[in-house]
């Protein structure tokens, strides 16, 4: 962006934002309208929860008053909230391109550099549809149809929930499309950038991995069981999920499940608030191999289950009713076939391209995927893909309209799936095993959320955020070593976020 | 001749002393209390407006009590000759730091019978001892309610048939106190908590308010739905100043 | 590799909402409440932690200030909303400049203690719209009821009544549940509460508050719990204090502390069965108990 565009931008921000000073006025979204609550009651930060609104969710998305099911609430009452996003940002990353100097028969646009390449403009961030609440009491249902900016709608969240089962707050049972129990949910994060609006770790796999599946960000399909203490103090879940990363109409395969356990403690610290503690393990099973229909994989013929786990801590220490720190760790292992690029019908040939030409050697970017034929032996040097990732989340909140967030991600290879004695070519063209770093990932992301009105009818939001993504390995070619640089990419935004 | 002047020196000596006796003793009567008084009558100008008659339906006990006499609402209560019942009467400027604060030793009764507060209206002097009972056979709840910030509590306790009397008193002035009765809700009372000598009107609407010291003051008269009026009367020791007022009916 | 930079009049522009929404941020508006602010009725003494109001402003913006209001006189933004047909009476939150409470451990017209708020903070207000705050920690409720006492000049000359004393609670026996129906009686709840505590009694239907407002009395038959928590003593506690605010008196007067627990059993034989009253149940049964008939 040329320099006077780049001021008027940021003078436009500076007039928005003095126009943003406004006195709270009244309102409720859906659940603030049926309550009277306002939206900081159960949100750090909409749609951040914090303990009351987590104890809310846990319940049901009840008061447990006696005054929860849709009997008692007016009945011109309706739970649903929209929410829409517009923006404006600039994106900028490495990549390879082409300089049209030095033409010759071999390179017909001339040698390729390196640039640093920058779009910018307005833009959308889809829209979503909430509906909540309560069918009756103990019996709760959640429905969100999802568009991506694009207007092409998904289901993101279909489930209903059998709550407080025989009276105990132990025995909760949820069923269809769902959040996971994570205390650090990347469906409620406020970042807006494409790689500071999702939790790295949540959704890292290694370079050449085809198991789509273990993102722990994604909504799932399955059934979980979650209990938890009175003051929610204590909770734990248990869910059975189908290995499909929360994709309809079973085209991943059968028989592939997984099961997503969790663990948190709150422990009361007095003036600092309430500290959890926590751990989970996701393992299960998915596909490699898909039988085939005239060379084309059969979505949802997956065979050959081969298993994968994530485990780690989670943590969310509070320092006083301002300041707040959120951790996950994440130790995750992927069978050495999903390392090899076996799995995932939807991408048939496991290395990114959705055609392959039969004769060509597998595991070249255009032969055939093993998926579609069973037999295949793995690779010598063929290993597990082993990693350790860390997200830290800092959040200071002034006050319940205004908060600052930090977010770091890291991503460390610690074992790459084409070990010692691997021949072939890697997922990024070069011969050999991985270097040992290959798909490590480094992420920063701060932002600044300014609510100028936050009632029970509607709340806005103004958004400055700024990201830095780095990975190595996947950035243009070294045309020297013929290793792949560090992709690097960052992005700053500027979001007007509505819900009403 | 002789005179019968000794007998006639001792009866006139008598008589001197006993009459300077007899003044004596009867200024020390006056002279003591020195004290006068404040009477008059309130009235309404006007038609009075009718008292709608009470329907005690909730509750049959009240029902049988006024079987006979028919009970009606007590705000504006007239009589024959025009005057006013349930007044109050108050001294509200004039009177010295030691009168107004002086708690009337008086200990009256606020009484629930037949469903009805008697007096409807009790005129109390701040910290004086007031007890609240009930005649009757059917359980009542005291709830009297003070206007909030005024210094006065309220309070809201059972009386049921049999209870023994509530003996309280009230901390600050105020006119009024709304006292009332959840279970019946027709019940309706006052407790005008004033400081120094006070009065409330009888039947005819007359009053006399009484041991006012010698001087000017500013009466007050105040009736529930026409609210309050004020006089300047002078009292001179022993005598009996005069106040009347004229509410008009709206 | 081109370095990255930020437009300086964004990096401005952010800086001056950072300022702007500092200066915005919730501040105590009345000058009177600065001074109760700072002043000792302002702390706190329960649970062996020390409440302290300042510590408190945060976390009642964040949960309170909606429906208690700056001023804490009960007219938060969303006050008027709240839909009073619900259910009458329970709707509107409460007036702390009052200094008046309905769950307290002292008698009517006093002020309650620090225990008797903190317990109402955790517990919630059942059927109202008064959640269940048990999420904040002890030291955070502490500080919250630090933070109410301040909105109110009746702490700054009155000290809290005096609890009322409750004897050990003793075992149910027939005996003592038919007992409890004679004070039920005695004492004619069935006024209000009607013979079967269906709050459907002779004087129910014109029952108002304090402000004159309409207001249903509890109906033993409907819901989990009563207004001020679950446990007999809790139960007992509400009519040997009575409910200041509304037309639920004290009859600490009437009824002596062993009737007491007599009618504590005979109410909750007239609850909807659950777990907590099926010893009760079990007796009225047994003694084939009618409801009273106040009119023989």
């Amino acid at each position: 962006m040329t320099s006077p565009r780049r001021h008027f931008a940021g003078c436009l921000l500076v007039v928005l934002l003095a126009l943003a000073v406004v006195p709270k006025a009244n309102a409720i979204p859906a659940f603030a309208r049926k309550y009277g609550l306002r939206c900081s009651a159960c949100h750090e930060t909409w749609p951040i929860l914090n303990n009351f609104g987590l104890k809310f969710r846990d319940n049901g998305y009840q008061l447990m008053n006696d005054r929860d099911a849709p009997i008692w609430q007016n009945p011109s009452y309706w739970p649903v909230t929209f929410r829409i996003t517009p923006i404006w940002h600039r994106v900028s990353a490495n990549t390879e391109v082409d300089t049209y100097t030095g033409v010759t028969a071999a390179a017909p646009y001339g040698a390729s550099a390196v640039k640093s390449v920058e779009s910018s403009g307005f833009d959308l961030s889809g829209l979503d549809f909430h509906t909540g609440g309560t069918l009756e009491k103990n019996i709760s249902f959640y429905v969100l149809p999802s568009s991506d900016p694009t207007a092409a709608f998904h289901f993101e969240t279909v489930m209903a929930r059998f709550d407080n089962i025989l009276g105990t707050s132990w025995l909760n049972l949820k069923m269809g499309r769902f959040e996971l129990n994570n205390l650090l949910s990347e469906k409620r994060m406020v970042g807006l950038t494409a790689q500071g609006g999702i939790y790295q770790t949540y959704h890292y796999i290694p370079v050449g991995d085809a198991n789509i599946f273990g993102q722990m960000g994604d909504n799932q399909l399955g059934l979980e069981y979650l209990g938890h203490s009175y003051n929610d103090r204590t909770r734990v879940s248990a869910s059975l999920l189908s290995s499909n990363d929360g994709n309809v109409n079973l085209i991943m395969g059968s028989n592939s499940y997984s099961t997503f356990l969790t663990f948190d403690q709150g422990i009361d610290t007095g003036k600092l608030g309430v500290q959890r503690i926590g751990a989970y393990y996701w393992g299960g099973e998915a596909a490699t191999y898909y039988r085939t229909s005239a060379g084309v994989a059969i979505p949802g013929s997956g065979i050959g289950n081969k298993g994968f786990y994530r485990v780690g801590f989670t943590g969310q220490l509070y320092l006083g009713p301002h300041f707040d720190l959120n951790v996950v760790t994440q130790h995750g292992s992927d069978n050495a076939w999903f390392g090899q690029g076996y799995g995932n019908a939807v991408n048939t040939n496991g290395n990114g391209a959705t055609t392959c030409t039969a004769g060509i050697a597998p595991l070249t970017t255009s032969g055939c995927l093993p998926n579609n034929t069973p037999g295949t032996v793995l690779p010598v040097g063929s290993r597990a893909a082993i990693w350790n990732g860390y997200t830290f989340e800092a959040r200071y909140v002034f006050n319940p309209q205004m908060i600052f967030i930090a977010h770091y991600d890291a991503e460390r290879m610690s074992q790459q799936a084409n070990g010692p004695g691997y021949t072939g070519l890697g997922p990024t063209g070069i011969a050999g095993p991985s270097p040992s770093s290959l798909g490590n990932i480094n992420l920063w992301d701060v932002l600044f959320r300014y609510n100028p009105f936050m009632s029970s009818r509607a709340g806005m939001a103004i958004q400055p955020e700024f990201t830095v993504f780095q990975q190595t390995g996947t950035g243009p070619t070294n045309p020297v070593t013929g290793l792949g640089t560090t992709e690097h990419s960052s992005e700053l935004l500027i979001a007007l976020d509505f819900a009403f | 001749m002789k005179t019968h002047y000794r007998e006639k020196f001792l009866a006139l000596a008598a008589a001197v002393a006993l009459v300077g006796a007899a003044t004596v003793i009867l200024n020390r009567k006056v002279s003591a209390a020195g004290e006068g008084s404040i009477t008059g009558t309130v009235k309404l100008s006007g038609t009075a407006p009718r008292m709608k008659p009470i329907d005690m339906s909730k509750d049959p006990y009240c029902v049988k009590q006024h079987a006979d006499n028919p009970a009606t609402l007590e705000n504006v209560v007239v009589g024959s000759s025009g005057g006013i019942k349930n007044v109050v009467l108050y001294i509200s400027e004039g009177l010295t730091g030691n009168e107004a604060s002086a708690v009337s030793s008086e200990e009256p009764s606020f009484d629930q019978k037949g469903c009805m507060y008697i007096p409807h209206v009790l005129a109390l002097n701040p910290e004086q001892k007031f007890k609240v009972v009930t005649s009757d056979q059917t359980g009542h709840n005291i709830h009297p309610l003070p206007a909030p910030g005024g210094g006065n509590i309220g309070w809201n306790k059972s009386q049921p048939p049999g209870a023994p009397p509530i003996e309280t008193s009230w901390k600050a002035q105020e006119v009024s106190i709304s006292v009332k009765c959840n279970i019946h809700p027709w019940m309706h009372g006052w407790h005008a908590v004033v400081k120094g000598p006070y009065a409330v009107t009888d039947d005819n609407g007359s009053y006399t308010i009484k041991g006012v010291p010698a001087g000017s003051y500013t009466v007050t008269a105040w009736q529930e739905e026409y609210g309050p009026q004020t006089q300047k009367v002078t009292v001179a020791a022993g005598q009996a100043g005069q106040a009347d007022f004229t509410f008009k009916a709206k | 590799m081109r370095k990255e930079s930020i437009p300086v009049s964004a990096l401005i522009g952010v800086i001056a909402v950072i300022a702007l929404s500092i200066a915005s941020r919730a501040q105590v508006t009345t000058v009177q409440e600065q001074q109760w602010l700072n002043s000792p009725a302002a702390t706190s003494h329960v649970h062996g932690l020390t409440g302290d109001a300042q510590r408190a402003a945060m976390n009642y913006r964040r949960y309170c200030v909606g429906c208690h209001g700056d001023l804490g006189d009960g007219n938060g933004e969303v006050a008027p909303w709240l839909d009073p047909t619900v259910s009458p009476g329970n709707f509107r939150p409460r007036d702390f400049t009052l200094g008046v409470f309905k769950c307290r451990s002292t008698p009517t017209g006093t002020l309650p203690t620090d225990e008797d708020l903190f317990d109402t903070i955790g517990r919630g207000l059942d059927r109202s719209n008064m959640p269940i705050w048990n999420q904040l920690t002890n030291q955070e409720r502490a500080d919250l009821v630090a933070w109410v006492k301040h909105y109110s000049p009746r702490w700054q000359s009155e000290k809290p009544g005096t609890p009322i004393q409750i004897p050990p609670e003793p075992q149910i026996t027939p005996d003592r549940v038919k007992a409890g129906q004679d004070v039920f009686n005695r004492v004619q709840c069935w006024k209000c509460h009607g013979v079967q505590g269906m709050a459907n009694g002779p004087s129910a239907s014109t029952l108002q508050d304090d402000l004159g407002r309409t207001i249903a009395p509890y109906n033993f038959t409907a819901g989990d719990r009563p207004k001020c928590g679950k446990t007999d003593a809790d139960l007992y506690k509400i009519f040997m204090t009575g409910l200041d605010g509304t037309p639920m008196p004290s009859f600490v007067d009437n009824i002596k502390p062993d009737e007491a627990w007599d009618l504590v059993f005979y109410l909750r034989s007239l609850e909807h069965p659950n777990k907590n009253n099926a010893k009760e149940h079990e007796i009225a049964r047994q003694l084939g108990l009618k409801p009273v008939n106040p009119n023989p």
